[in-house]
């Protein structure tokens, strides 16, 4: 007891001085600032979006014409004089993208960060790691250009079919672009691996490649995958390259060709969509505003319509690749 | 079971093959260089597109092979390899003397174009007088109580920002523009360099200094027309480029007499570019006939490519920088603060902490629409102006800032903040005095990075309207802005031609990778250094 009278008189409370929560109260609103963001996202998407819609429109007191929500999410068709808004044509040349850009990041992007974390000098290191940050430093409409001027005529001495606007060269830039971020989250991965684990593989005579393969990737394999899910989100997301590359003719893609063989239907993947031109998602909303479009009509909502399928989309790959880092965590 | 196992064991012993993990290694090599050279490559033909060296004369690039390359080379792997902390400082300086130079020329356009010299004066006296009125009564800061301290400061700050500037402007004489710029710009490099000289040499030697760097600047202003060049441009480059660089040059030759050969390597670059201009200028070599040239950085867009120029789309984006950098550091550091040094851990933090790792990954476009429809539609700003372009750049770096602010002060020893404490500091004085300026590069580092993000994104600004096309510059907040990316792709898309693809467009990636790759440069030279200090 003594003790805290003693204290009571030596100290002063500062956690609650005008000037300590004048302080406090200013670095909270900046912190809460990304809370707001969030939340005006959210409820504008959701709010314009209402408005496109002839189900919900009603309850926010829009008259005028709207577009059916299954005819929006089931239709191929995006043609917006018509007023015909079918997002899976947007949707499928974004998914072809993506799915283009994983097969070349993906498998490159994990063996930078093998190279980095297990078998670079640190000199190596110290040049490689600057020259990957460039690489996604530099802007997106650079790589469009990238792609439309340099990259589809050079596509076009092996593929003489390759369309002026192609998938395939935006698939390739966005590749190179989400390079970097599946190697760093990945190299992270691999780095925070415990260097007992390594040198108990070398003990029982395991060579440098089976410790890589063997015990390193396992070991991280957490946060490789949750640097690919975070690496296809952003090519979801990514809009200059592929508004400049992958052309501005909305149509419906389909990747699966039927064959026959010997009378009987058989599904093979057709690659051949990959030289055609399409119109992925962000760059339909790029083409809306700078086409000109009046504001407030169908077309101006149809844009928060697709901007709230791209946001729940990559927000869902966010969350999940969050809960894949977390969850299958090794803990050493 | 265990006999199984160790009879295989001890077959395979001994034959590990050596091919599969030389092969492996490469295969990985040759991953890691995939992209790096691939980007090469092609920034080589956008350069070749844009410089067009092949169409110089042969004698133009012997000149230059004799005068500048061979030499720099020379010299510069000469002190690599026997005295590399020479070879580090004329390195720097040579690298410091380019990106001022740059930085010079944007803040010509702002004061030529933009801003008048005179508004800035007054501001600058404004902000001043401010500064030194908080300043004085912080010094009293025991005898008066907080409130009235704040209030005090508060009303010294407001008188200071809101009537000073009117009273100067409408003063009945005005200043020249250039004496405004080698007073305000130039004072603050004399006031650094002359507290660098006081602390090592003395009062007396200090007060020689900081005038010399002010006469000297007022020298090169007068000088400039004497070149063909302006006194306000002139005075702008020399206050922010030459006369400090020349400071440090100078500071480093009497400071570090070990590392002083450096001085000669950049004199050597420097000097053998004018010397081979200078030849080349007297033989008639022509040179390579770029897009990249002066009439391609000052004149506005235009239909024929080889007339379109990148001006309007400099001056907006250096506005667009400006903006975001004073919303997004304060707000982004701030916010940094918080999370590190007073968050208690309860379900809010956590919860800020996941939102701001999603809001990283949210889409460049959705940002975009979020200023579309809040700023625009909502609030019912006009479109595509300086204001709502750069408040939505903003949004889009913060969580970026905030993350690497939050690295850098989580890299502050934790002792220091328990010496802080220890003393009797409070948690506001521990983070202004200890944890701010001991991760001030850090921040720094990642603040210039997300900035260097910032200017290269073009799909928010679409998205809010900012025209494809601007004659003219902005002059204020409100009037609309272009920046260098959406004119590229205003060439690129909608002025699709040959004519664009081979002429304009190289040119206008060239000029926006050089400000973006010299900024990085800056940025990643900050953090090597910092580093190297911790």
């Amino acid at each position: 007891m003594s003790t805290d009278d003693i204290n009571d008189d030596l100290t002063r409370r500062t956690e609650n001085a005008p000037q300590e929560l004048l302080t406090r109260a200013f670095f909270f609103l900046c912190a809460a600032l990304s809370v707001v963001t969030t939340v005006s996202i959210v409820v504008l998407l959701v709010t314009e979006a209402a408005k496109f819609f002839s189900i919900t429109a009603p309850l926010m007191d829009v008259t005028g014409a709207t577009a059916s929500l299954v005819d929006f999410l089931t239709g191929t068709n995006w043609i917006i004089n018509n007023e015909q808004f079918g997002v899976l044509a947007l949707v499928s040349v974004t998914v072809l993208i993506t799915f283009g850009s994983a097969v070349i990041a993906l498998p490159l992007g994990v063996a930078t960060a093998i190279y980095l974390s297990e078998y670079a000098s640190s000199r190596a290191r110290g040049v490689l790691k600057p020259a990957l940050e460039v690489l996604a430093g530099v802007p997106t409409v650079v790589y469009g250009f990238f792609a439309l001027v340099y990259i589809t005529p050079a596509l076009e001495v092996f593929l003489p079919s390759i369309g002026t606007f192609n998938l395939l060269s935006a698939s390739i830039v966005v590749g190179v672009m989400i390079i970097p971020m599946v190697a760093s989250i990945s190299e992270d991965a691999m780095s925070a691996v415990p260097e007992d684990l390594r040198q108990a593989g070398y003990g029982m005579g395991a060579t440098k490649f089976d410790v890589s393969t063997g015990i390193v990737v396992p070991a991280a394999l957490s946060g490789i995958f949750s640097s690919f899910i975070l690496a296809l989100s952003r090519a979801i997301g990514e809009t200059m390259a592929v508004t400049i590359a992958a052309g501005a003719q909305a149509r419906f893609l389909n990747p699966i060709g039927v064959g026959r063989i010997a009378g009987i239907p058989v599904p093979y993947p057709d690659l051949s969509v990959y030289l055609e031109g399409g119109l992925p998602m962000t760059a339909a909303m790029v083409n809306l505003l700078t086409g000109d479009i009046t504001g407030g009509g169908l077309a101006y909502r149809s844009l928060f319509a697709i901007g709230l399928v791209l946001f729940v989309i990559t927000l869902v790959m966010n969350i999940i690749s969050d809960i894949v880092a977390q969850r299958y965590r090794e803990e050493y | 079971m265990a006999t199984d196992t160790d009879s295989r064991v001890i077959e395979g012993f001994g034959q590990v093959s050596r091919t599969v993990g030389t092969l492996f290694r490469y295969l990985l090599l040759a991953s890691t260089l995939f992209g790096i050279v691939m980007l090469g490559v092609l920034l080589l033909y956008v350069a070749n597109d844009a410089i067009q060296p092949l169409t110089a004369d042969p004698g133009w690039h012997l000149t230059f092979l004799c005068t500048f390359v061979l030499p720099s080379l020379a010299v510069g792997g000469y002190l690599y390899r026997r005295n590399r902390p020479a070879f580090r400082l004329g390195g720097s300086l040579v690298g410091a003397l380019a990106v001022s130079l740059m930085f010079a020329g944007g803040a010509s356009i702002v004061f030529v174009d933009i801003l008048d010299p005179m508004v800035w004066f007054s501001y600058v006296v404004g902000f001043a007088l401010a500064g030194l009125g908080v300043l004085a009564i912080e010094r009293r800061s025991h005898s008066i109580p907080f409130s009235v301290r704040f209030v005090a400061a508060i009303a010294v700050v407001g008188v200071s920002l809101l009537v000073v500037p009117n009273l100067l402007i409408d003063l009945p004489y005005a200043l020249i523009g250039w004496a405004v710029i080698a007073y305000t710009v130039g004072g603050v490099v004399a006031a650094a360099l002359g507290r660098y000289v006081y602390r090592s040499r003395g009062p007396r030697k200090a007060i020689v200094a900081a005038g010399g760097v002010l006469l000297a600047v007022a020298a090169l202003a007068l000088a400039g027309p004497l070149v063909g060049v302006d006194p306000l441009p002139a005075s702008i480059v020399a206050a922010v480029s030459l006369v400090p660089v020349c400071s440090y040059a100078g500071v480093a030759a009497f400071d570090r007499p070990k590392a002083r050969v450096g001085l000669v390597f950049a004199a050597v670059v420097v000097g053998g570019a004018f010397l081979g201009a200078a030849v080349a200028d007297l033989a008639g070599f022509a040179g390579p006939e770029s897009w990249v040239n002066w009439s391609f950085l000052t004149n506005a867009h235009s239909g024929t490519a080889a007339d379109a120029g990148l001006y309007p789309a400099i001056g907006g984006s250096i506005l667009l920088m400006v903006t975001v950098a004073a919303l997004s550091f304060p707000l982004g550091v701030g916010a940094a603060v918080y999370l590190e040094e007073y968050a208690p851990d309860n379900r809010f933090t956590r919860f800020i902490d996941i939102n701001i790792s999603n809001l990283a990954g949210v889409p460049s476009v959705v940002y975009g629409l979020l200023g579309l429809g809040v700023f625009v539609t909502y609030a019912g700003r006009a479109m595509g102006t300086v204001l709502v372009g750069g408040a939505t750049l903003s949004l889009l770096i913060l969580p970026i800032v905030i993350i690497s602010s939050r690295e850098a002060i989580r890299s502050v020893p934790e002792e220091m903040r328990q010496a802080s404490y220890g003393m009797g500091a409070t948690r506001w004085q521990t983070v202004k005095n200890v944890v701010l300026p001991r991760a001030f590069p850090g921040i720094m580092t990642g603040t210039i990075l997300a900035l260097g993000r910032a200017i290269g994104e073009t799909a928010p600004l679409i998205m809010i309207g900012a025209p494809n096309v601007a004659f003219s510059l902005p002059t204020e907040l409100t009037s609309k802005v272009s920046a260098m990316p959406l004119q590229v792709y205003a060439w690129a898309g909608l002025f699709a031609s040959e004519e664009f693809y081979r002429q304009a467009v190289p040119a206008g990636v060239v000029v926006l990778l050089v400000v973006l790759l010299s900024m990085n440069s800056v940025a990643i030279v900050l953090r090597n250094r910092y580093e190297d200090g911790n």
